[in-house]
This record gives structure tokens, C-alpha cells and sequence, in this order.
């Protein structure tokens, strides 16, 4: 063996040593730092985004810098009206009780309707007889939840107008809900008393171990505020980034890949950029079924539009958006007093079975038309790789998991996909036809 | 008013060459003048990629600030002597301008060795086609003539443009047309002006 030779061999071990340990080193950081990732991806996908935004004011000849500071001007001033649409709707301390007290009178009322509960609300119909076992403890708790505390009694009362002439029609409906309420809790109470515990079997509860103090609630916003300060920053560089990310990269590519990776890249971004557009015609179609369903069964236009627009931007996260519409749609059935349904064979004691019939119905339309044709044809995933991709998502990363899973997914094909392509297109590597036979 | 194209370089492409040129070795002696160093300037080294991009013909219309957005999204290479650029019979994906050294476009003949058909040199620009959308396959190579630099600028570059700004891509593509259209007028006037030669060699 000459000397050429060894020193070539060594050179050739060292080198795969460097990029061993470059690989382990890479890894180790991603694994560091996994907790920034999703943040990360948020950041990029919404800089992603509004990249066209910035262009379109590029256009008119704004500089990119203002052109970004106008577009945070917008998100801050469009931010700030809703905070203060939030607000506006919010109601007051006794506004508050007021509407647990109905919502409390509403749930009590509507379920004992539907399961056909006697007075002492233990026997009711068949479907109470299936169902009891998972429905009663749910509906206690809602009961514990929406249940005034006496202090909180003490201050609606209190808050009532004094004077049974002047007092509102109102009022005095509330005031008999809230005693119904009281004698259906207790009613609860008596039909629910658990059987006595053993002697003994009772135990204290278990200390905390000595440094598992739970987290306060500011250190738990503090611990998010710290993970999520990455999404601004990197939406930032992503929009102040001119090109030179993207040359950066080709850079470093050999001049053999340069078209390739051109191409490779173009097809990543139409794959992104088809990815927003279908999930966006998505978003819109589902809150517009939504919102005709709901108002076809009798809720309100004022409150279709806030739910249709609530449930198409929840759509973002897969599965999130029907959630949305039926907690919405029951809450508004929980707390609606008078309804005027299109269909005649709405009324207001099945209106809470309406609701979620409409909004089963919409799910339905999004799985069958919405997701193969509108959004499978941008994005061509298979329905079942779609479902076990949100799945794995919510399990790593938990609900933001669940919003770039399909992204993610839809990425990596494309990259694998145009990548395979390209190199043969290239004959950087062989084609099926130039392979030689294995003898 | 009838635009004026100014093609550096272009003028060697298409012209009939000799029958021993075949070899690139034949031609040695003339060629040692074009293969030797890159013609780099302390002015032109120093002159920004906006001024460089303002000289070459097809960003000729581009306004300043067009250009700086240009200047933004082409890529720099640097290739060795001898390196290909690009290949025939690949897909082109975008077409390159001449920054310094020298280029050689170079077409397989039937016996497999590489004909040379003409050298360019700064600022021509080269592969129009692969940014123009056509998917076609190449039928040439480049081959760097010595160290050579050059500007890459991608056909999803030249898409992004059009859609972002489209006065200036519209301008860039005008140009295009208008090079195509020069180049396929030369091919025509070389075909016409070899079928001449061959017949008055044929006639006794």
C-alpha cells in the first residue's frame, strides 16, 4: 500500500468520523430544543402566510421594512377590535351569575325533557336507562360548575330591584330559577349520595413530595410565554428575509444540484402554498355550512355568523372546528329561551338534538365533499395517512401538533417525491430502465 | 420604435464552422487567448451585482430598484475550468448570465465528441429557454472556460417575479421573446447560409 493511498484512506475515515459526529451533534441539538419546534413552525407558516401581503405593498413601491411595520399595525389594530368585541360581550359580576343561573335552569330542564326524569330524578325513559351511567356524572358536573356559592347567592340577590311593582318581568323569572335550580341540585344531591365508604378506607390525601410543588399559574404562562417568544422572532426574520435564506441554502449545494434543488424547492413551495389555499377554502366552506344548518334549525343570523366564523377558524387544527361548532351550537341551545326555526319539525324541546344533528351533518359534508375534492385535490394525501398523521401530532406536540401535522406531512412527500424525480431527471441517479439485471 | 438587442457573445453561436473543429485540440492556438484567465478588472471586481445586472441586456429595462429585487433573488456560482454548467439532454430549470471567465457551448455530434459551437463572455446569458417554462430538454452543454462566475436566476424565481411584480417581469420576459426571436432569426440565416455553401460545392 503506498503512502497516497493511506493517507487517502485516513482522510476518508476522518471525514466520516467529522460527519458522524456532525450527525450526533445536529440530532442531539433538535432533541435540545424540540420544545421550540412547534413554535418555530407557527412562526414560519403564518410569516408564510402573509409573505404575499408584504409583496403587494412592495409593489406599490413601500418599502419591505414599512411594508411589515403596516401589516403588524393591522394585526395589532385588528387584534385590539376583538379584544374589545371580547369585552363588549363579556358580562358583568351579576350579568355573569345571571347567565349560569339561566344556563343552569336550561340544562336541569332540557335534560330532564329528554330523559324523561320523574321528580325524584333517579327513574326516567329507555334512553335514560342507557345512558345514565355516563350522563349523570357529566351533568353533575356541569351542575357543580354553574352551582352559585352562598356568598355568590347573597350578591344576586342583593343585586335585584327592590319593589315587587318595578321589578322586571325578567328578574322575577330569574329569581324563580335560580329556587328551581337550588331544589333540582338538591334533588341531585340525594339521588347521587354515594354508598358509605368502608371503616378505614378513607385516606388523607397524599402530601406532595418535597420538591413537586405544583406549578403556579403565572410560572406556567411564564414557562409558555418563554417557549412561544420563538414564533414572533422567527415570523420576523422570515418577513424581513429577502431571499438571502433561500440563496444561503443553494449555496451550499454543489453545482451539479443546483437545478435540482431549484426545482425541488419550487415544488415545496407550490406544495405549502396549495396546502394554505385548500385548507383556507376549507375554513370557509365549513363555517359557511355550519352557519346555514344552525340557522336553518332556528338559531339566530347574529349567531350563526359568530359561530360559522368561530368553527371555519378553528378548522385550522383538524377536527377542531366541528368540536367548536357543536359546543357552540349546544351552548346556544342551553341558553336560547325562544327559538323560530325554519324546519317545522323544530321545537324547543329537541332543539339541542337539532343542533347536534346540524352540525353532525356539516362534518359529514366536510368529509365527504369538502376534504377529498377541495382539499385532498390540493394536498393529495390519503384520508386514512391524514387521520393517523393528526393523531401522531396530537400525542408529540399536542393541539399545534395536530395544525402543522398535515403540513408537515404533505411537505415531506412532495420533498421526497420531486427529490427522487429530479435526480433522475438528472441522472444523478439511475432510472428503473438503466438499472442493470441482478444475475 | 423598434428596440435595438445588443447580444454579447451571441454572434459566434450558429456560425459555420470549419470541418476539422471537431476537435477541441485543433483549434488550440486561437483558443489559448480565450482560455486563458478571466478577464477580471479591479473595476469590474469591484462594481456591485445592481451595476453588473443594469449591463446585461435582458434586465437592459429594469429600473433601479427592480434590479436591487433582481439582484435579491439570482444565485452566484463560481465553476472551475472545465466544469459543466449545464448538460445536454437534462431539463433546464434556469437560465444563467455571464458574470467573468468565459463560457464555451459545447453540442455532442453524431460520434459522440463534443463540437464546440461558440464561447460567450460577459454579460451574455445563456438557457433563456428553461426560465421562458418550456420543460424542454437541453441541447447544448456549457462548460466553464476556466474559472468562471455567473448568475443563476430559477424559472420559480422568474414565476415569483411575474407574480409579485409583474411590470418588471413583463420586461424581463419582453427582452426574452426578443433574444429567442434573434436567436431562432440566426439559426434560420446559418441554416440557409450552409445549404448554399453545400450546393455550390455539389454544383460542378
Amino acid at each position: 500500500m503506498t503512502l497516497a493511498d493511506r493517507s487517502s484512506r485516513a482522510g476518508t475515515v476522518i471525514t466520516s468520523l467529522a460527519a458522524a459526529a456532525g450527525v450526533a451533534l445536529g440530532a442531539s441539538l433538535v432533541w435540545g430544543l424540540r420544545s421550540l419546534i412547534v413554535p418555530g413552525a407557527v412562526g414560519g407558516l403564518v410569516a408564510y402566510i402573509v409573505r404575499p401581503l408584504v409583496a403587494r405593498l412592495e409593489r406599490f413601491r413601500v418599502p419591505r421594512g414599512v411594508a411589515i411595520g403596516l401589516l403588524l399595525l393591522g394585526f395589532g389594530l385588528a387584534a385590539l377590535f376583538i379584544v374589545n368585541g371580547i369585552r363588549a360581550v363579556v358580562p358583568s359580576e351579576t350579568g355573569m351569575l345571571e347567565l349560569r343561573i339561566r344556563a343552569l335552569y336550561a340544562l336541569n330542564q332540557r335534560y330532564q325533557a329528554l330523559m324523561g326524569l320523574d321528580r325524584s330524578l333517579t327513574r326516567g325513559n329507555r334512553i335514560y336507562g342507557w345512558l345514565h351511567g355516563d350522563l349523570d356524572p357529566v351533568v353533575d358536573r356541569v351542575n357543580q360548575l354553574l352551582a352559585l356559592t352562598p356568598e355568590e347567592r347573597a350578591q344576586f340577590v342583593a343585586s335585584r330591584p327592590r319593589g315587587a311593582n318595578d321589578t322586571p318581568a325578567g328578574s322575577d323569572r330569574l329569581v324563580h330559577y335560580d329556587r328551581a335550580n337550588v331544589e333540582t341540585l338538591k334533588t341531585r344531591a340525594r339521588a347521587a349520595l354515594p354508598e358509605p365508604a368502608p371503616k378505614g378506607a378513607a385516606r388523607p390525601p397524599a402530601a406532595l413530595a418535597p420538591g413537586s410543588l405544583a406549578p403556579t399559574p403565572l410560572a406556567t404562562l411564564a414557562e409558555i410565554l418563554s417557549t412561544w417568544l420563538v414564533a414572533p422572532l422567527v415570523f420576523l426574520f422570515l418577513l424581513l428575509d429577502t431571499g438571502e435564506i433561500k440563496r444561503g441554502l443553494l449555496r451550499a449545494v454543489h453545482d451539479r444540484l443546483l437545478e435540482p434543488a431549484l426545482i425541488v424547492l419550487a415544488d415545496l413551495d407550490r406544495a405549502l402554498g396549495d396546502y394554505v389555499r385548500g385548507l383556507f377554502l376549507e375554513c370557509c366552506l365549513l363555517g359557511l355550512t355550519v352557519g346555514l344548518f344552525l340557522t336553518l334549525i332556528g338559531v339566530p343570523l347574529q349567531w350563526t355568523v359568530g359561530i360559522g366564523i368561530f368553527t371555519g377558524a378553528s378548522n385550522v387544527v383538524p377536527y377542531l372546528g366541528s368540536a367548536v361548532a357543536l359546543l357552540s351550537g349546544l351552548a346556544y341551545a342551553l341558553l336560547a329561551e325562544d327559538i323560530r326555526p325554519l324546519l317545522p319539525m323544530v321545537s324547543p324541546e329537541n332543539f339541542t338534538i337539532w343542533v347536534v344533528v346540524a352540525v353532525v351533518l356539516a362534518e359529514l359534508v366536510k368529509n365527504v365533499a369538502y376534504d377529498p375534492v377541495v382539499f385532498g385535490g390540493v394536498v393529495k394525501l390519503h384520508p386514512l395517512v391524514m387521520v393517523i398523521g393528526v393523531l401522531g401530532g396530537a400525542i408529540l406536540f399536542g393541539p399545534v401538533g395536530m395544525l402543522l401535522a398535515i403540513p408537515t406531512i404533505a411537505v415531506g412527500k412532495v420533498f421526497i417525491s420531486s427529490t427522487a424525480r429530479q435526480l433522475k431527471a438528472y441522472g444523478l441517479i439511475l432510472r428503473q430502465s438503466q438499472e442493470k439485471p441482478v444475475v | 420604435m423598434k428596440t435595438k438587442f445588443h447580444l454579447p457573445g451571441i454572434k459566434k453561436l450558429f456560425l459555420p464552422r470549419p470541418a476539422d473543429t471537431g476537435s477541441l485540440d485543433a483549434s488550440a492556438g486561437s483558443a489559448r487567448a480565450l482560455f486563458g484567465p478571466p478577464p477580471e478588472t479591479a473595476g469590474e471586481r469591484g462594481r456591485s451585482l445592481v451595476d453588473f445586472l443594469k449591463q446585461v441586456t435582458l434586465f437592459q429595462d429594469l429600473g433601479r430598484s427592480d434590479l436591487r429585487r433582481l439582484a435579491r433573488i439570482v444565485h452566484e456560482r463560481d465553476y472551475r475550468d472545465g466544469e459543466y454548467i449545464c448538460e445536454e439532454g437534462k431539463p433546464g430549470a434556469a437560465l444563467f448570465v455571464l458574470r467573468r471567465g468565459l463560457v464555451e457551448i459545447v453540442r455532442r455530434g453524431s460520434k459522440g465528441k463534443e463540437v464546440p459551437l461558440a464561447t460567450l463572455e460577459p454579460p451574455a446569458s445563456f438557457d433563456e429557454s428553461a426560465a421562458m417554462g418550456t420543460e424542454s430538454i437541453r441541447w447544448c452543454s456549457a462548460r466553464a472556460r476556466g474559472p468562471v462566475s455567473l448568475l443563476a436566476l430559477g424559472k420559480a424565481d422568474l414565476d415569483a417575479l411575474s407574480v409579485n411584480f409583474p411590470l418588471a417581469a413583463n420586461k424581463v420576459l419582453m427582452r426574452l421573446a426578443g433574444i429567442m426571436a434573434i436567436r431562432f432569426q440566426m439559426l434560420l440565416d446559418a441554416q440557409y447560409l450552409k445549404e448554399s455553401e453545400e450546393q455550390q460545392e455539389a454544383e460542378p
